[in-house]
């Protein structure tokens, strides 16, 4: 696996109108899948958007693939090795899943027709929709055009692939299904998956970016960040109003996150999402922690 | 990432590239049900109208015939050109990370519209040819040259109107403004010297070379947004030239022609 840093950001500021998207973000990643976490508005998908050169920073340094994105030449340089899902996706009229695939395949300068149709095939049957291909993309089903939208990140192996939502609406065995394409994706790509679905990042990521407020409040792998909840998470008969979070769960018992050990509870292993509850819920104290 | 996995096209030239994305966009030219509706009722306008000129050959006048396919083609073409421009809004975002930057991509909608352009050359080859088999007489005001740059300026009003669609799309973002540049373009060619100018002895010549700079001036104008650093430069440099040119050929066209003898 290469090692060399994919992607490399320093002092990353944006702001829309006032508001600060994100302040001073330093990122630097390597080949392997990153899952990046945060609240609404906490700046993944500006993040995501600086990565994909369609968004300039007001400040700092963007090196990606080895090139910072300054010149026409140096942005089609790195936009040929970048896939990108963004987080909403419009489909032109009439077009068809193998069409639209074939268009942003031409965009992406495959300009030979047998390997661009080939090309096309073949992302359209990694995400499963190669007996659908034929259909127009309006009627088919939101999970279907999410996937038609990823088929199209995954032209041509890039090696920096960025997905925002990438599992949105998609039903669960597919949502495997995409794991696997992804997990066989991340062991020669960098992949960066902004992601609200905390399963995804633990089944997927071996590494997490913690976004809030535009800074990043936790960078480092999916277990150290499952570690901070350890011997925080109680299973008990009754919800505990000291609880960052706390609900009944199928088997009747109270999951109490973030609480001092309530009398009859019994402490139970932490998940990636009741660390990130934690994290959150703690960020007046954590911030500043990122590594 | 698979056993199948085919090797990432390496960067190809700036040519080769357009000349992909202009013959995919050519072909949802082709496709659009718009141009499909264009193409037929110049099929079925043409047919009458020389059906009728076959049964009057002695008296008939071609007149204004050069104006089918500016309408049929040209003025619908404003719809599908616009059309084919925005429908791909939705998904700007994940076409902005590809190589091919938002310049290229109106370069090669704009190569597009050759399409009905070529259909309109298709057009003029049978208007002529109807006029020749049936042996319509020019009228006494109009050599052969001037009637063949009319019906020529039908086919280029064909490739202009798609053109100005493009440009509107690039440059406004308001619903509607597909109509209103009809209505726009449809009050400039009512207004324009073209009848008045033909009367009074003016050059169908120059004014087809007025029409063409015309759509040269569109795909500069519509290339502008989204270009910088030096290409901002050159087409701002076209532009200019092109303007220039245009309003020296206006002038020509609609001078009299000495050549001409007036009505």
């Amino acid at each position: 696996m290469n090692t060399t840093a994919s992607v490399e950001l320093t002092g990353i500021t944006k702001r829309y109108r006032g508001t600060t998207a994100l302040e001073g973000v330093d990122l630097s990643l390597r080949p392997g899948i990153t899952g990046l976490l945060g609240p609404n508005g906490a700046g993944k998908t500006t993040l995501l958007r600086i990565l994909a050169t369609v968004l300039a920073p007001d400040a700092g340094v963007v090196r990606l693939l080895g090139r910072v994105p300054t010149s026409a030449e140096a942005l089609a340089e790195i936009r040929r090795r970048l896939g990108y899902l963004p987080q909403e996706m419009g489909f032109p009229r009439g077009f068809t899943g193998f069409a639209f695939v074939e268009y942003v395949a031409v965009l992406k300068e495959w300009t030979a027709r047998d390997s661009r149709h080939e090309e096309v095939r073949r992302v359209l049957d990694l995400v499963d929709l190669g007996d659908v291909a034929t259909r127009r993309v309006r009627a088919l089903s939101g999970g279907q055009r999410r996937r038609v939208g990823l088929a199209q990140a995954l032209l041509g192996a890039p090696d920096l692939l960025l997905l925002d939502e990438p599992t949105t609406g998609v039903d669960p065995e597919q949502r495997v299904s995409l794991r696997q394409v992804l997990s066989t994706a991340g062991e020669r790509s960098t992949i960066v998956l902004s992601t609200h679905q905390t399963e995804d990042v633990a089944a997927l990521c071996d590494r997490v970016v913690v976004l809030d407020r535009g800074r990043i409040l936790f960078d480092g792998s999916v277990r150290d960040l499952v570690g901070t909840a350890r011997g925080r998470v109680w299973l008990a008969d009754a919800p505990d109003p000291q609880a960052r979070a706390s609900w009944r769960t199928g088997t009747g018992r109270h999951r109490n996150v973030g609480a001092l050990a309530p009398r009859g509870s019994e402490p139970t292993e932490p998940t990636l999402e009741d660390a990130y509850l934690l994290l959150l819920g703690g960020r007046g104290q954590t911030t500043g922690v990122a590594a | 990432m698979s056993a199948g996995l085919l090797e990432r096209p390496a960067a190809p030239a700036q040519t080769l590239a357009l000349r992909s994305l202009a013959a995919l966009e050519a072909r949802r030219y082709a496709r659009s049900p718009l141009f499909l509706i264009g193409v037929s009722l110049l099929v079925w306008t043409t047919t009458v109208a020389t059906g009728d000129l076959a049964k009057n050959a002695a008296t008939a006048d071609p007149g204004d015939l050069d104006l089918l396919p500016a309408f049929c083609l040209g003025l619908l073409g404003v719809f599908v050109g616009h059309q084919l421009t925005r429908s791909l809004d939705g998904a700007d975002e994940a076409l902005g990370a590809t190589p091919s930057d938002r310049v290229r991509r109106t370069a090669a909608l704009c190569l597009a519209c050759l399409v009905p352009g070529v259909v309109a050359l298709v057009w003029v080859g049978w208007m002529s040819a109807a006029l020749a088999m049936w042996r319509i007489p020019l009228s006494a005001s109009i050599s052969s040259g001037a009637r063949a740059a009319m019906l020529l300026s039908g086919a280029v009003c064909a490739v202009g109107g798609p053109l100005f669609g493009v440009l509107v799309a690039r440059w406004t973002r308001f619903p509607g403004s597909a109509l209103v540049a009809v209505v726009v373009l449809a009050g400039w060619t009512l207004l324009s010297p073209r009848s008045a100018a033909w009367v009074a002895g003016g050059s169908p010549g120059w004014y087809l070379a007025y029409l063409v700079l015309l759509c040269g001036l569109a795909a500069s104008a519509a290339l502008f947004p989204g270009s910088t650093g030096p290409r901002r430069t050159r087409v701002l440099r076209v532009l200019g030239s092109l303007a220039v040119v245009a309003v020296v050929c206006l002038v020509l066209a609609v001078l009299p022609d000495p050549a001409r003898i007036p009505l």
